[in-house]
C-alpha cells in the first residue's frame, strides 16, 4: 500500500506494509536517520516529531494513520540548524552522548510554539523525554534562552 | 622516506618511526582503502598532508585530528582535540575529529594505542597522563615542522617564525602564510630531535577554556551517526532474539513458518560453540579475558529487506529454548538469600588483610551492619546494534563501540579471519557506561552477518532485548563489623563480601579496599569474598563495583558516626585527620558548607554526607575524590523528594571546566538513578523487566537540583577522570539523609522499593 506524507514540506510516497511505524519509515525506508529509536513503545521520546505541528512519538504511530499528514523531523526543524533552541543547545554545551537530543528538540520546539515564554514547570510536563545521560539541567537552560531569544 | 608494501594493499608510509613513536607519513592511502559508502565520524583515506598518522591539515586549514578514543558522551573525542591544540596553535573553529582507524592501528606497529596505553583505544580516559603527555608532543612536533618548513621556504631562522592561530608569521618581513598552504611541505620535514611541549604554566586552551563538543552542531540537526543510523547500499536488517535465560541453548525453531513473511531474506542461528575465532587471541587488548568477556549467547535472528519485516517475522517465529542450570534461580529473592546465606561462611578468599582482626572483638563497642544492592542495567539511550558487511576477503564493520580496538579484534575472532582483513569504522555512541566496552554485541552483529555474506547487515537489538540481554552492574551482599573504641573510633574493620563471580578484568573491591580507611587509617582490617554462580551476565557498569560499595561502605561510617554520638561530618575529619591528601577534608568541607550542613530543618527534611574516590588506587593524591551532601524530605507515608544533591570533588586539576561541570551533573543523576529505582529483578531464570515501563528512568521533573562546587580542587599535578567519580556518593548521602530526617536506616537499593514511613 502508498501512503502519502508531506515530510519538511516534500512530499514523498512511501510503499511500505501500512502498519509500520512512522518511526521506521523515516529511519529505514527514507534514510532519515535523525529521529531515534529508544524505546518503541512511547516512553522514551526519542523518536519525537512534529505531526500536523503536534509533538508526536513516531514509535506507536502507524504510518497510514498519518496519510496525508504534515511531518516535520529534526532534519527539518530548520534550514541550516539554526533554529533559536539548536543554537541555545550548542551555546550552552548541552549534548552529552547526544542520541536523545533530536528527539528533545522537537519536543521543546512544539512546546514554544504553543508557550512562548514556559516555566520550568511547563517544560518538565511537555519535554518529559529521557536522558540517560542526565542533561536535563541543560535543556531547559536552553530552552529559557531560546524562548528569551525569540522574543527580542 | 621507505615504502613498505603491505598486504598486497597499496599502502604507503614512511618506515622511519621518529623520537615520540611518531611516523610522518604524506598522502598516505588510509588503511580504510575501500572508500566507505557513507560518510561518518570514522577515520578515511585522506589525500590532506599528514603531519603525523594523528592529523592532516587541509589546503583550506582544516584541521583534522584522529581521536583514537571513542566518543561515548564524556567528551573524550574533544578533550583529544583540545590536547593536541595546545601545542599546535591552530584555529580552533577549524578543527575536526575522525575516530583512529584500528586496522591502520594494527598495520603500522601500534601507531595509536601506544599513546594512552592499553586504554589508549578506550572512550573514558582523555586525561590520563599517557594521553595528555601524547598529544601534546603530537601537537608540538606537527607545529615545529610547519615552522620549520616556513622557515625554509622564506629563508629566514625558525626562531623567528610564530604559529599562532593556523597562521605562521614572519614579522621583520611581514610575511606570513595557512598551516594549509605549508602542510605538504612539512609533512616531509624531518627533525632532528622532538621539540619539548612548554611548561603548563604557559598552557592558553587547557584549564584556561571550555570549548564546547565538537560534534554538537551534528549532534542538534540530526546528522551525526550513531550506530542505529549506518545505511548502506544493499543493506538487510536483522531483529534478534537470544536466550532468555541467560546461557541457555536454542532447542528448536521452526524457520518454515515465516519464510514467506513479506522481506524475509533468512533465518539464522548463532551458536558461541561455532566461533572460528582467530590467531594471535593474546593480542587482545583485555587478553584471555577480553575474549572471554566477549562471548556471544546462544540467538535465533530473523533477516529481513526492512527492519520493521524482521521484527515482524520475529514475533511469529516459534521458538523453544532449553534454559540450562539459569532456571533454577526462580526469583530475585532466591539470589538475595543465596548471597546473604553465604555472608556466614568463613571459608571465603581474602582480598584484603592488614594487622590483628582479633583487635575487633576487643573494643567496648560493637556495629555490625549488612547490606544489599540490586544488579542494574545500563540502559544506554541507544539500544545495542551494529552493522558488518562480511566478504570472503574483507570484514567491514559500523559499530559503536567504547573500545575500537576490542571491537576489531572481536569481529576479527568471530569472523575467523587474520585482522589484517578487518576494516573497523567508529560511530558515534548513545551512551556506554560500560555497556559496550568488552564487544559481545560486535560479536553477535558478526556472527549473525556472516551467515549472509556479501550484503551489509544491520543488526538491532529491541530495548527489551537490550534491557535483558545485559552485562549488569552485578548484586552485592554486605556485612560489615566493626568495633570502636572508647572515644568511638574503629580500630578494626572486617568485612564479608558476596557477589557474582567475575573475571579479572572487572574490579570487585573497589570502594571499599582502596578507601583510606580500609588501605591505611584503621590499624586492622579484613575483607573476605564469596564469589556465587549467579547465571545473570556481569560486567563493567559505570564506576564497577565502586557504585555499590561506596554505599556499603559510607553507609557503615555513617552507622558508626551514629554509634560514636559525633556528627557524621565530624566523624569522617576525624578519621581522615592524618591521611596525607587533603583533597578529602577539603571535599567534605566544601560540600557541606554549600550545602549549608548543620542548618536546623523540621522533622521529616535531614541532610546526608558520603565521600569516596574513583579509580581509588587506595594510594593518597590519586584518581577522583568526590564528596556529595544529600538534602531530601521524606513524608510520614514514606514519600520521598530529594531537594538537592551538593557534589564537590578533587581531580587535582581540570582541563575544561564546563565538561568537567556536565559530567559531574550527569553523573550525579546516574547515581541518583542506581539509588532510587533501579532494579534488575528474575522470574524463573528470566529477567523481568523490559522496557522503561518497567525500567523507569529519571525524567526532567524527576530529579533533584544538583550544585557543582568547584572548591574541593586541591590543584595536585593530575588531571582525574570524572565519568565514573559522581555515581557512587549519591546513593549514601541520600541513605544516610533519610536516616537524618527519620531515624530510619536504609541499608538496601533501590530505595524506593523499601518502605520509607515513620512516625
Ligand atoms: S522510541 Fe518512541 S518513545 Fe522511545
Ligand atoms: S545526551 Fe545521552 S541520552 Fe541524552
Amino acid at each position: 500500500m502508498a501512503v502519502q506524507l508531506k515530510i519538511n514540506g516534500h512530499h514523498q510516497v512511501i510503499d511500505a506494509d501500512p502498519s509500520t511505524p512512522l518511526l521506521w519509515v523515516l529511519r529505514d525506508h527514507l534514510g532519515m536517520t535523525g529521529t531515534k529509536f529508544g524505546c518503541g513503545i512511547a516512553q522514551c521520546g526519542a523518536c519525537t516529531v512534529h505531526v500536523d505541528g503536534m509533538a508526536t512519538r513516531s514509535c506507536q504511530v502507524p504510518v497510514e494513520s498519518v496519510d496525508g499528514a504534515e511531518i516535520t523531523t529534526i532534519e527539518g526543524l530548520s534550514q541550516k540548524g539554526d533554529h533559536p533552541l539548536q543554537k541555545a543547545w550548542v551555546e550552552l554545551n548541552v549534548p552529552q552522548c547526544g542520541y536523545c537530543q533530536s528527539g528533545m528538540l522537537m519536543a521543546a520546539a512544539a512546546l514554544l510554539k504553543v508557550n512562548p515564554k514556559p516555566t520550568d514547570e511547563d517544560i518538565n510536563e511537555s519535554v518529559n523525554n529521557i536522558c540517560r545521560c542526565g542533561t536535563y539541567s541543560r535543556i531547559k537552560a536552553a530552552i529559557h534562552k531560546a524562548a528569551e531569544a525569540s522574543q527580542v | 622516506m621507505g615504502k613498505i608494501d603491505l598486504n598486497r594493499r597499496n599502502f604507503l608510509i614512511t618506515a622511519s618511526a621518529v623520537g615520540g613513536g611518531l611516523t610522518i607519513s604524506f598522502a598516505a592511502l588510509d588503511s580504510n582503502a575501500a572508500t566507505p559508502p557513507m560518510n561518518g565520524p570514522w577515520g578515511v583515506a585522506t589525500t590532506n598532508p599528514e603531519l603525523t598518522a594523528w592529523l592532516s591539515i587541509a589546503p583550506d586549514n582544516t584541521v583534522t585530528v584522529r581521536s583514537a578514543m571513542t566518543e561515548i558522551g564524556n567528551g573524550a573525542m574533544t578533550q583529544t582535540a583540545m590536547t593536541i591544540a595546545e601545542e599546535l596553535n591552530c584555529d580552533w573553529s577549524k578543527v575536526k575529529v575522525e575516530f583512529a582507524p584500528p586496522l591502520r592501528n594494527y598495520k603500522e606497529d601500534n601507531v595509536y594505542s601506544k599513546v594512552g596505553g592499553r586504554t589508549g583505544f578506550f572512550s573514558g580516559r582523555s586525561t590520563n597522563e599517557g594521553n595528555i603527555k601524547g598529544g601534546l608532543q603530537i601537537g608540538a612536533s606537527a607545529r615545529v615542522r610547519l615552522q620549520t618548513a616556513a622557515a625554509a621556504e622564506w629563508k629566514v631562522a625558525l626562531a623567528d617564525v610564530i604559529a599562532s592561530d593556523g597562521v605562521l608569521t614572519h614579522k621583520a618581513s611581514g610575511r606570513s602564510m595557512t598551516y594549509g598552504q605549508i602542510a605538504a611541505k612539512a609533512a616531509l620535514v624531518k627533525l632532528d630531535a622532538e621539540p619539548s611541549p612548554k611548561p603548563q604554566s604557559e598552557w592558553t586552551l587547557l584549564g584556561k577554556k571550555s570549548p564546547g563538543k565538537l560534534n554538537n552542531p551534528a549532534i542538534v540537526d540530526g546528522s551525526a551517526i550513531y550506530g542505529m543510523d549506518v545505511r548502506l547500499p544493499g543493506m538487510l536488517y536483522a531483529a534478534l532474539k537470544q536466550s532468555p535465560v541467560h546461557g541457555g541453548k536454542l532447542k528448536s525453531y521452526d524457520a518454515e513458518a515465516i519464510k514467506n513473511m513479506p522481506g524475509v531474506v533468512a533465518v539464522v542461528v548463532v551458536d558461541p560453540a561455532k566461533t572460528p575465532g582467530t590467531a594471535d587471541r593474546d593480542k587482545v587488548p583485555f587478553g584471555k579475558y577480553g575474549i572471554e568477556d566477549s562471548l556471544a549467547q546462544h540467538a535465533v535472528a530473523v533477516v529481513a529487506e526492512h527492519y520493521w519485516q524482521a521484527r515482524k517475522a520475529l514475533d511469529a517465529l516459534p521458538v523453544t529454548w532449553d534454559d540450562g542450570p539459569g532456571a533454577q534461580w526462580k526469583s530475585t529473592e532466591q539470589i538475595y538469600d543465596a548471597a546473604l546465606k553465604a555472608l556466614e561462611k568463613t571459608d571465603g578468599k581474602v582480598a584484603a588483610e592488614a594487622g590483628d582482626i582479633s583487635v575487633l572483638e576487643k573494643q567496648p563497642k560493637i556495629v555490625e551492619a549488612t547490606y544489599l544492592t540490586p544488579y542494574s542495567e545500563h540502559a544506554c539511550m541507544e539500544p545495542l546494534n551494529g552493522t558488518a558487511l562480511v566478504t570472503p576477503d574483507k570484514v567491514e564493520i559500523w559499530h559503536p563501540s567504547q573500545h575500537a580496538e576490542q571491537a576489531f579484534w572481536v569481529a576479527a575472532d568471530e569472523a575467523g579471519v587474520s585482522p589484517d582483513k578487518v576494516v573497523y569504522n567508529q560511530t558515534y555512541v548513545g551512551g556506554g557506561f560500560g555497556r559496550r566496552v568488552f564487544g559481545n554485541d560486535v560479536r553477535m552483529v558478526v556472527a549473525v552477518a556472516r551467515q549472509v555474506p556479501g550484503r551489509p547487515v544491520h543488526v538491532i537489538w529491541s530495548r527489551e532485548e537490550t534491557t535483558r540481554q545485559g552485562r549488569y552492574r552485578p548484586m552485592f551482599a554486605a556485612k560489615m563489623r566493626a568495633g570502636l573504641d572508647k572515644e568511638g573510633r574503629p580500630q578494626a574493620i572486617s568485612s564479608r563480601l558476596a557477589t557474582s563471580k567475575a573475571p579479572p578484568t572487572i574490579g570487585q573491591t573497589n570502594g571499599l579496599k582502596n578507601t583510606p580507611y580500609l588501605a591505611s587509617q584503621i590499624p586492622n582490617v579484613r575483607l573476605e569474598m564469596q564469589d556465587l554462580p549467579f547465571h545473570l551476565m556481569i560486567g563493567p557498569y559505570r564506576g564497577p563495583a565502586y557504585n555499590a560499595l561506596a554505599f556499603v561502605t559510607e553507609t557503615f561510617i555513617d552507622e558508626l558516626a551514629h554509634a560514636a554520638g559525633t556528627n557524621p561530618l565530624d566523624y569522617r575529619l576525624a578519621l581522615l585527620a592524618s591521611y596525607p591528601d587533603p583533597g578529602w577534608a577539603m571535599c567534605l568541607k566544601e560540600a557541606a558548607s554549600k550545602a549549608g550542613w548543620g542548618k536546623s530543618l523540621p522533622k521529616g527534611m535531614g541532610q546526608g554526607i558520603a565521600i569516596s574516590n574513583w579509580p581509588g588506587s587506595g594510594k593518597p593524591q590519586s584518581g577522583t575524590t568526590v564528596c556529595t551532601v544529600a538534602t531530601v524530605e521524606v513524608s510520614k507515608a514514606g514519600e520521598i523528594k530529594v531537594h538537592s544533591l551538593d557534589v564537590a570533588f578533587d581531580t587535582g586539576r581540570i582541563l575544561n571546566k564546563d565538561a568537567v561541570h556536565t559530567e559531574l551533573e550527569g553523573g550525579a543523576i546516574f547515581g541518583f538513578n542506581m539509588a532510587m529505582t533501579e532494579e534488575v529483578t528474575v522470574k524463573d531464570g528470566r529477567v523481568v523487566e523490559g522496557n522503561y515501563d518497567q525500567y523507569p528512568i529519571a525524567r526532567a521533573g524527576d530529579v533533584p537540583k544538583i550544585n557543582i562546587h568547584f572548591g574541593g580542587l586541591t590543584g595536585h599535578d593530575r588531571f582525574g577522570e570524572i565519568g565514573e567519580p559522581p555515581v557512587g556518593t549519591v546513593g549514601p548521602a541520600i541513605g544516610n539523609a533519610i536516616f537524618a530526617a527519620t531515624g530510619k536506616r536504609i541499608r538496601t537499593q533501590p530505595f524506593s522499593k523499601v518502605d520509607l514511613s515513620w512516625v
